[in-house]
């Protein structure tokens, strides 16, 4: 019977957590500018757990460029690059200068399944607990790993 | 002359300004039903001004008409639903205001205006040329036809009692009903028959706003909003606020009929404020009193049942409200003969 | 009123979540005839398996079939694929396998509970399971490190353990469950309008599950007391011994309507918290995988040859994976996913005949339909314009032509 529930519900808190506010704001970019500014607060989302799989991270000076990753990631959100920094590299035929692999993480396509972390060899790559990812823009700097 | 062009102003006025309360109080009604309706289920809820927010959305959208819709019908029909539930307020006293057209109607008359909402959601529904609106419609029909015969029978049973009483007043006038409150003039049987009055009262205003669980016209989840189902922009807007004031109108009726009770008749004696003030705070009254009927007719009810059948709705009318109707009629009688 | 016309529920309706086509011949509220049109949401995951992706990739895949049954269809797979590859799946993982199934079970099952409430226009009784449906998707989070989507399958085992933080919360979580189980039945199955609603509505005759092949508690409302669980049990469930819940376990009778599908699912519930609380009680320790170096794995899928079928029951019924691997190519050779909801369909047809409007969208959810799952051949013939469903005459017939071949090749 439900007639009963309701009236212990009228009096309880609402189950709802309220982040970021408990309405919606008018203006969401004045009301983050004001947060900002301290006149505003928002009400702090439900923690994550620990193991949360969030936005990746990435360590770009301990990654050999193996390209494990990108085969396994089911989005095809890994592309591999070659790096900006040139180094001297030892091979058969001597040393000799190139850039080495790395790759490039676009989150807009990632899917958050952990395969890439999982079969890393050197441990490069990392889920954080950071989830609030919505951008209008698929390509924003904040939304591809490494950032510039 | 003069006095008949300064009555016709006043009541012109008059009309104005009740069109607007109806409206203005109508959507905030919304509001506090959405808002404490959002806490009985364990949310928080829209803020109280969204049904504002709604009316202006509506307002700006495009209207569209659907091709094979009846064009003229399809736009008449929220204009005629909005202007009859208005034209209902007229004839109800709010707090201790007289109504506007005070003398020019009875509860009678209310009645037959009831229907004049209801017979717009069909023609609308019809005009609008969709199997769901269509469907919408003959279930606003059913729905109409099957609350009007308790509703009826409740308004019966209390001026009967009232004519055999004072057989020098109009028995159905909403003032005489004001000036001898139901419960001060009932006997014991009478007391019984008018408590089982006031629920099935409160269950045909659930029928007539069409809410959960007699909103079988609209059935969002069945039938895509049933008669609304082609409507969009302005005329949804109408009928949206057509439907805020009938809430209003309903509740007010409650009241009227129930609990005509005013805070000036009791404390005024022992509290001296200009009459003004009086009237202010009738009104306020007044607008508690619509709150609470709303709340336990229309909030209370539709969170904690069921949607019913088409079927189950006619029982439960024809059934289950007409047999109550009518117990209490027989109860009314015999304080009357006793 | 005698003139019948009709009515379209669908592809977009509020009753139907996701697109599918009723056409319902009506005469005033009554339903005289239902026809149902599928193959609105064909979106080509066996093609992207068997052509884009590699096995591991297709995990991901497959978890993105159906976004409630997002254990099932992975874990379907991976079965088929372990029998065809010949992996030997750790116990310890078997075991979490079972909890994560049955976890997605309690949370299906409330998730369905609201949305049934929802189409009755009971929104208070929605709003509230949804919210203690939190608590299992919060256990859901913990557990495997995001709400939805839990890619916690893998060949060979899962991918994530269960520590002891992890089992204390489950115990706590299902402790909560079994105090509210007593609340949400004493809502579904003793208020007087949900009764009313749902008593001696679409009611599929145990005949009719048998003859349209139902699944799930669709087919357990009706007395078939058929789970996969039961009758092929996987993972851990051999050795907890499951036995299929009808109707009559309740209150001594079978209906075969809506109510007693409401009863179903919510012994169902109950069933799973035990089986979880059982399944943590009997946890034996060891590895995880069978094959811990993914790189290994995959080469060892790349080389493998054979097919296997991977039978799961879902929240919804049984859940069919069929794979093929060939050497030397990495992406499957074939893959067909046989979604519950597909054998769940055709019943709506006995069950809302006779009927009225208002049960549509009742019924139609009472199955818990997940047209995401399910999809159909939709052949465009494209030089002649022509769009056409393949008809089981037609498939039979194609059936017949490729049996020949294969047998005079055989010679």
């Amino acid at each position: 019977m439900m007639i009963n529930e309701v009236w212990k519900l009228l009096f309880k808190k609402p189950k709802t957590n309220k982040f970021p506010a408990k309405y919606a704001p008018k203006n969401v970019h004045q009301f983050l500018r004001r947060v900002q500014g301290g006149k505003a607060k928002i009400v702090p989302p439900v923690p994550t757990p620990p193991d949360f799989r969030g936005k990746i991270r990435y360590d770009i000076d301990s990654c050999v460029g193996c390209g494990l990753c990108a085969q396994v990631c089911p989005s095809k959100a890994i592309e591999i690059v070659r790096d900006k920094k040139w180094i001297i590299m030892h091979c058969k035929e001597g040393a000799k200068l190139a850039a080495p692999l790395k790759i490039k993480i676009y989150v807009s396509r990632c899917v958050f399944c952990a395969q890439c972390v999982d079969i890393c060899p050197r441990k490069c790559l990392k889920m954080s607990d950071e989830f609030l990812l919505a951008n209008e823009n698929k390509l924003d700097k904040s939304l591809i790993v490494p950032g510039p | 002359m003069a006095d008949e062009i300064i009555h016709f102003v006043e009541i012109i006025i008059g009309v104005f300004l009740v069109a607007v309360f109806g409206m203005i109080f109508g959507l905030l009604t919304k509001g506090i039903d959405r808002k404490l309706a959002a806490h009985m289920q364990w949310r928080v809820g829209p803020p109280v001004i969204q049904p504002f927010l709604d009316v202006k959305k509506l307002f700006c959208k495009e209207n569209v008409v659907p091709r094979n819709a009846v064009a003229w019908l399809y736009n008449v029909a929220p204009i005629v639903c909005l202007t009859s539930v208005i034209a209902i307020l007229l004839y109800i006293p709010m707090g201790s205001i007289p109504p506007i057209l005070k003398g020019y109607g009875d509860v009678i008359l209310i009645l037959y205006l009831l229907t004049i909402p209801s017979l717009a959601m069909v023609a609308g529904g019809f005009a609008s040329g969709s199997p769901f609106a269509t469907v919408g419609a003959q279930r606003e029909m059913v729905l109409m036809m099957s609350y009007e015969f308790p509703l009826a029978t409740t308004i019966i049973a209390l001026g009967w009692k009232i004519s055999t009483l004072y057989p020098g007043e109009a028995a159905f006038s909403l003032t005489t009903f004001t000036k001898y409150p139901v419960w001060n003039i009932m006997g014991p049987f009478g007391i019984i028959g008018a408590i089982i009055l006031l629920v099935v009262m409160i269950l045909v205003t659930t029928g007539e706003i069409t809410k959960v669980p007699f909103d079988i016209a609209e059935a969002e989840t069945e039938i895509a909003e049933g008669v609304f189902v082609e409507y969009s922009g302005r005329n949804l807007g109408l009928f949206y606020l057509a439907d805020a004031v009938k809430t209003v109108v309903m509740a007010s009726l409650i009241v009227a009929l129930f609990f005509p009770y005013n805070l000036s008749t009791y404390l005024g004696s022992s509290i001296h404020l200009p009459s003004i003030a009086w009237n202010a705070i009738d009104f306020l009254f007044y607008l508690l009193k619509l709150e609470i009927v709303i709340f336990f007719s229309m909030t209370f009810i539709r969170v904690s049942v069921a949607r019913f059948k088409v079927d189950q709705v006619v029982k439960v009318y024809w059934g289950y409200l007409t047999l109550a109707a009518l117990i209490a009629l027989v109860l009314i009688a015999l304080d009357i003969l006793l | 009123m005698s003139e019948t016309y009709t009515i379209p529920v669908g592809p977009l309706h509020p009753a139907l979540h996701e697109p599918i086509t009723l056409k319902l011949e009506v005469s005033g509220e009554k339903i005289i005839g239902v026809d149902v049109f599928c193959s609105q949401v064909h979106r080509g995951i066996e093609w992207i398996g068997m052509n884009r992706n590699n096995p591991i990739q297709s995990i991901y895949l497959s978890e993105r079939v159906c976004g409630i049954c997002n254990i099932c269809h992975p874990l379907c797979m991976v079965q088929a694929v372990e029998k065809a590859a010949e992996i030997e799946v750790p116990e310890r993982a078997e075991y979490i396998r079972t909890i994560a199934a049955e976890l997605e079970r309690i949370h299906s099952h409330l998730l369905w509970a609201g949305v049934a409430a929802h189409e009755i226009g009971f929104d208070t009784v929605f709003h509230y399971t949804w919210a203690l449906r939190e608590n299992v998707m919060d256990l859901i989070e913990y557990l495997t490190g995001n709400r939805v989507t839990k890619a916690i399958m893998m060949f060979g085992g899962v991918r994530r353990d269960i520590k002891e933080n992890g089992a204390k919360k489950l115990r706590e979580g299902m402790k909560f469950y079994l105090e509210k189980f007593r609340k949400i039945e004493e809502i579904f199955l003793q208020d007087p309008t949900i009764k009313m609603r749902t008593r001696d509505v679409g009611i599929l005759t145990r005949e009719d599950a048998l003859k349209l092949c139902a699944v799930g508690p669709t087919t357990r409302a009706s007395g078939v007391p058929k789970d996969v669980r039961q009758d092929f049990p996987y993972a851990a469930y051999g050795d907890y011994e499951v036995k299929a819940i009808t109707p009559d376990i309740y209150n001594g009778e079978v209906h075969g309507d809506v109510y007693d599908r409401i009863v179903v699912r919510l012994l169902e519930v109950k069933q799973s918290i035990e089986i979880i609380n059982w399944a943590l009680d009997n946890m034996p320790s060891g590895p995880l995988l069978a094959e811990k170096n993914l790189v290994r794995l995959k080469m060892k899928l790349k080389k493998a040859e054979g097919e296997g079928i991977g039978r799961v029951e879902a929240p919804r019924g049984e859940d069919i994976h069929y794979v093929r691997l060939k050497a030397g190519e990495e992406p499957f050779f074939s893959w067909k996913i046989r979604a519950p909801t597909y054998n769940n369909v055709l019943p709506w047809i006995p069950m809302l005949l006779g009927g009225q409007i208002a049960d549509v969208p009742i019924v139609a959810a009472s199955t818990d339909p997940c047209i995401s799952c399910l999809n159909r051949v939709t052949v465009v013939d494209v030089e002649k314009k022509k769009e056409f469903q393949i008809t089981k005459e037609y498939m039979h017939k194609l059936s017949v032509k490729k049996t020949r071949r294969l047998m005079r090749n055989g010679r």
